[in-house]
């Protein structure tokens, strides 16, 4: 009995003094390559922007032994690991972790609203096909909210939520009396929004700020993943509970959500992603080549990126 | 537990004669059982239905999975999403034993010794203590045993590795899902474990007492033997548990898409956590599968059970 609380004790001091030991970065060490789903839009926008899109939905070409996780989870792990790489959403980027500048920019709202930040992604809408609608005043609202999206208004709601709106050159009161249905009183009507979740909060304020500006129509976000916007508007989930009159994506939509009629959807901002890396890490800049060479396992170690 | 259980229901006979009400009562009760039990029917039907969906069409012109491919390959997905079909789940299988296996070299032993402690040798008042605690642990959802992995699980893992040498991915290997589904075991056997320590016939015990033994000789050496049935039964719950534990371990595996993954501080990735990732995004084939995948895990949580009843009814019988 007492060998084994011996034993014990002496594992239990092994832990902690193998825990306490950190000494610097070593950058013979392997990059350990962090990455979303293959379903992420994040990871669409992210492999396309650094020119590695055959990536984007294949796993195979990635670098041996990367970690698959979910936006928080890839920022934990830049916390403690120090030789990791991954990227998240501008908008979640805060100073516990390191964001690399690409290609020489560094990852600020003011550079992707002047271009000059090339890792973004688009955020999309869907919208009920014309003639599925339950009723004629719900079609005229979904209507009124586009023309809101894309109104200055609009542009300064989602700019102030983190993403890139759309330039615009109208006002939302130049616009008003083109959508006769906003005069009048609409708060018995619900109106129905789904899909990605990265849009949400973007999609929350939206919905916040254009009830007021039209009869007070309900709104309704319930946010499931981009998948769910064509899903839930046009696809097979259309006429279910679930069912939703305007649908978001942040990402282009494909395959078979590009069967829609090209009236019914389109692009209400951008949204960039950064590549971050541990604080301890020297590397301030990666370009779209060197980040590809990363994920791809070209480069071995830290020190080939360095070089 | 369950041998309690076993003893009271064959003591209960059946009266013969019914009245009305009794008949009535009877109805009712026998209607409920049958909606209960149709529900698992149910959910087993609709998940293999869907399952071998991806197999048996040609998934809007994708082509059908490889069924011999999808238990034996070593990669997840060869080639594109919503293009390939090359799915593989062998290595998840493997990669799950693999994990269960270890997390019950831990959980087993620190179980058992607890149980003991709980039912013959602490006081009562700290019995009745550890017990509530016991029932308490096994009662958190696991999602709350994820968040702990990550936040403190993963840095230790991370610098344990780092210290020896090696590089893990933020912590995130199999190692950490090995401590985390322990963590998560160990109340379950623990508390059917000490229910049938302390079920074990006294008189065992004073017999051994009497031969001469010392306390601790009769708790390890008469009560535990006389006891493992039971304890047994502790280990299937918790191996059906494990098996089955989706959100912790996807929170610290490091979600691998190729194996099998044996390396401690390697990524992982388990049959259930291959499942929950990206679910909520995805469509088509690749929604598809992860139906198979529960087929799969059925499988191997019914052979597995099928195997361990196997075993237990040979180690009840040695010994008496």
């Amino acid at each position: 009995m007492k060998k084994i609380i011996v034993l014990l004790v002496l594992i239990a001091i092994g832990f902690v003094t193998l825990g306490c030991g950190n000494d610097g970065f070593d950058s013979s060490q392997r990059p350990s390559v962090y990455t979303r789903d293959t379903t992420s839009g994040t990871r669409d926008g992210f492999m396309k922007g650094i020119g590695f899109g055959d990536a984007a939905a294949n796993d195979s070409l990635l670098v041996d032994g990367f970690a698959t996780r979910d936006n928080n989870a890839i920022m934990q792990a830049m916390t403690i690991d120090e030789y990791g790489i991954g990227y998240i959403s501008l908008a979640s980027l805060n100073d516990t972790v390191k964001g690399v500048n690409f290609n020489g920019v560094e990852p600020t709202v003011e550079n992707v609203i002047n271009d000059t930040y090339d890792l973004k992604r688009p955020f999309m809408y869907m919208l009920r096909a014309n003639d599925d609608w339950e009723s004629q005043e719900i079609k005229e609202i979904a209507h009124a909210f586009i023309a809101f999206l894309h109104s200055i208004d609009g542009g300064d709601i989602i700019n102030d939520q983190g993403a890139v709106a759309l330039p615009s050159n109208y006002t939302w009161e130049s616009v008003r009396d083109t959508h006769p249905i906003c005069q009048g009183d609409n708060s018995a009507l619900t109106l129905r929004f789904g899909g990605s979740d990265s849009i949400q909060r973007i999609a929350e304020a939206l919905s916040a700020e254009f009830s007021p500006r039209c009869g007070n129509v309900v709104t309704e976000n319930d946010h499931t993943g981009s998948g769910d916007a064509f899903r839930r508007t046009q696809g097979d989930q259309k006429d279910q509970v679930v069912g939703k009159h305007i649908g978001y994506a942040s990402r282009p939509f494909r395959g078979d959500e590009l069967n829609t009629p090209d009236d019914t959807r389109g692009q209400l901002a951008w949204d960039a992603i950064v590549v971050i890396i541990h604080k301890d890490n020297p590397v301030d800049s990666l370009t779209a080549e060197q980040i590809k060479r990363i994920y791809s396992g070209e480069y071995e170690t830290w020190e080939d990126v360095i070089e | 537990m369950l041998d309690v259980w076993k003893k009271t229901q064959r003591n209960n006979e059946r009266p013969r004669m019914l009245g009305r009400n009794d008949k009535i009562l009877y109805k009712l009760l026998l209607l409920i059982t049958i909606i209960s039990a149709s529900f698992v029917i149910l959910i087993a039907v609709f998940i293999t239905l869907r399952g071998i969906l991806p197999f048996i069409t040609d998934n809007s012109g994708l082509g059908s999975v490889d069924l011999w491919n999808f238990f034996t390959d070593t990669v997840w997905l060869r080639g594109q999403t919503f293009v390939s079909t090359a799915y593989g789940a062998g290595f998840l299988i493997l990669n799950t034993l693999y994990i269960v296996f270890l997390s019950l070299l831990i959980s087993f032993p620190i179980s058992v010794f607890t149980a003991v402690f709980i039912a013959k040798i602490a006081p009562e008042k700290l019995a009745y203590l550890m017990r509530t605690a016991v029932e308490m642990m096994a009662s958190i959802p696991s999602i709350v045993y994820g968040l702990v992995g990550a936040g403190v699980v993963l840095p230790i893992i991370y610098n344990t590795a780092r210290s020896l040498g090696t590089h893990s991915s933020g912590g995130n290997s199999t190692l950490a899902v090995v401590i985390v589904l322990a963590f998560m075991s160990i109340p379950t056997i623990t508390a059917v474990s000490e229910v049938s320590i302390r079920n074990v016939d006294e008189n065992l015990e004073k017999a051994s007492l009497a031969l001469g033994a010392s306390n601790i000789q009769t708790q390890f050496k008469v009560v535990l033997i006389a006891a493992k049935s039971g304890i047994f039964a502790g280990v299937i719950l918790a191996v059906g548990r494990a098996l089955g534990e989706a959100t912790a371990v996807s929170l610290v595996a490091g979600n691998s898409r190729s194996g099998p993954n044996f390396g401690l501080f390697d990524i992982t990735s388990t049959i259930t956590s291959t499942m929950l990732q990206g679910l909520k995004e995805t469509q088509g084939i690749d929604y598809d599968i992860r139906f198979s995948l529960g087929v799969l895990l059925m499988v191997v949580i019914v052979i597995t059970n099928v195997l361990l009843n196997l075993v237990k009814r040979k180690v009840g019988k040695l010994h008496g």
